[in-house]
């Protein structure tokens, strides 16, 4: 394994863009250090691995690490992943997307993503707000949490991103906190060995609007409120349902083979050019 | 030769600390112009190496006490803190360790 000192070499463009625009303690950093630490540890080239970002605190990331890089469009990441995997399929491609911009703009691409199975690592970096328009609800905000535009709370439900990628059909669904980062790095390791859609929410916070606004403390105390209230899936199932209450459950969802997008396409492709025969 | 070189190494522990010295030692370096002063470091180091300095910047006000177990560099959102290894001791993550349910190679 690479020092940090090598990793910040190697993957970061620490020349030009650092210190980073993310705020004190915030847990997008955390993510990308996962990131790099799991690219590392599985080997890849970095000019075989391709990061795709849509907009928001979390688009920032693709500005700071040197891979092929690509900061698209609000929601629209994995659309231009797909476009991606299909001209170059033999990059590994990252699509990293905050709540918002993977559920509410892009919610359509998102599951419409997940159903085609083609093989791309999404990751949802999920603090339940718009951090940076300045926190309005997002879609995964809980039920009766403020937000800059719920001041009497929010009354929607919140979306459980993990269950949605699971019913669309992907191939790999696991969640972990920026706590366990070391958790969330072998899930991250696992979805780039993944032959289909991979998707890791990886539960963060944000402190600077959603924590200001519900009284929750510094990144400190959400750090530490992550790492009392989550349970592994192996002890969720022993708990009863009440106890679960604002609980998060970590682990591996789904881990399943599905037939990958590209392979079938590549197959297409032969049957048209050798006449409709094969 | 080298066996018992290993084990003397293990013995000299500094007489006026009572616990017996970590068996991996650390060397701690912050980056002031990196790091914002989010104080994770501060809060959540396991073996309680840093304190706060003047300008709400973490100091490295312990580094004996140091593991080298790299709960501040995993978890330093601005990559401003970096641990090395005191040279002859074993790294942190041993190979073959399940770690987010993947064996370390």
């Amino acid at each position: 394994m690479a020092t940090q000192r090598q990793l910040i070499y190697d993957y970061l463009r620490h020349k030009k863009k650092f210190p980073n625009i993310w705020c004190a303690g915030c847990g997008i950093g955390i993510v990308m250090g996962a990131i790099i630490r799991a690219v590392d540890e599985l080997g890849y080239d970095k000019n075989q691995v391709a990061m795709i970002s849509g907009i928001g605190c979390s688009g920032r990331m693709p500005v700071y690490l040197d891979f092929y890089t690509m900061h698209t469009t609000h929601g629209r990441a994995l659309s231009f992943a797909t476009g991606l995997k299909l001209a170059r399929p033999e990059l590994k491609i990252i699509v990293v997307m905050g709540d918002g911009d993977a559920l509410a703009i892009g919610g359509n691409h998102f599951i419409h993503t997940a159903r085609r199975n083609i093989d791309l690592t999404a990751i949802v970096i999920n603090n339940a707000t718009y951090g940076m328009t300045g926190g309005q609800y997002s879609p995964t905000t809980p039920q009766h949490m403020l937000a800059t535009t719920a001041p009497y709370g929010n009354i929607e439900q919140d979306f459980p991103i993990c269950e949605l990628a699971q019913v669309c059909g992907a191939a790999f669904v696991a969640r972990s906190t920026v706590y366990h980062v070391e958790e969330l790095q072998g899930y991250i390791e696992q979805g780039l060995e993944k032959k289909g859609f991979a998707l890791i929410e990886a539960v963060s916070y944000c402190h600077t609007t959603y924590g200001r606004l519900n009284r929750l403390g510094s990144a400190v105390d959400m750090m530490r409120a992550l790492k009392e209230n989550s349970v592994t899936r192996q002890t969720a199932e022993k708990l009863p349902p009440e106890e679960l209450q604002g609980k998060i459950v970590r682990g591996i969802f789904v881990d399943r083979e599905v037939p990958e997008y590209t392979q079938l396409y590549q197959k297409i492709i032969e049957r048209a050019q050798s006449g409709g025969k094969a | 030769m080298q066996a018992g070189e290993e084990s003397q190494v293990v013995e000299e522990a500094p007489p006026e600390t009572t616990k017996p010295r970590p068996k991996r030692r650390g060397r701690v370096t912050v980056f002031d112009n990196w790091c914002k002063g989010c104080g994770l470091c501060v809060a959540f180091c396991p073996r309680k190496v840093f304190e706060l300095g003047p300008e709400g910047h973490p100091v490295v006000a312990h580094e004996e006490r140091c593991t080298a177990c790299n709960w501040c560099v995993y978890h330093c959102p601005d990559f401003a803190i970096v641990v090395e290894l005191v040279e002859g001791d074993e790294p942190a993550r041993k190979t073959g360790q399940s770690v987010g349910g993947r064996v370390r190679r």
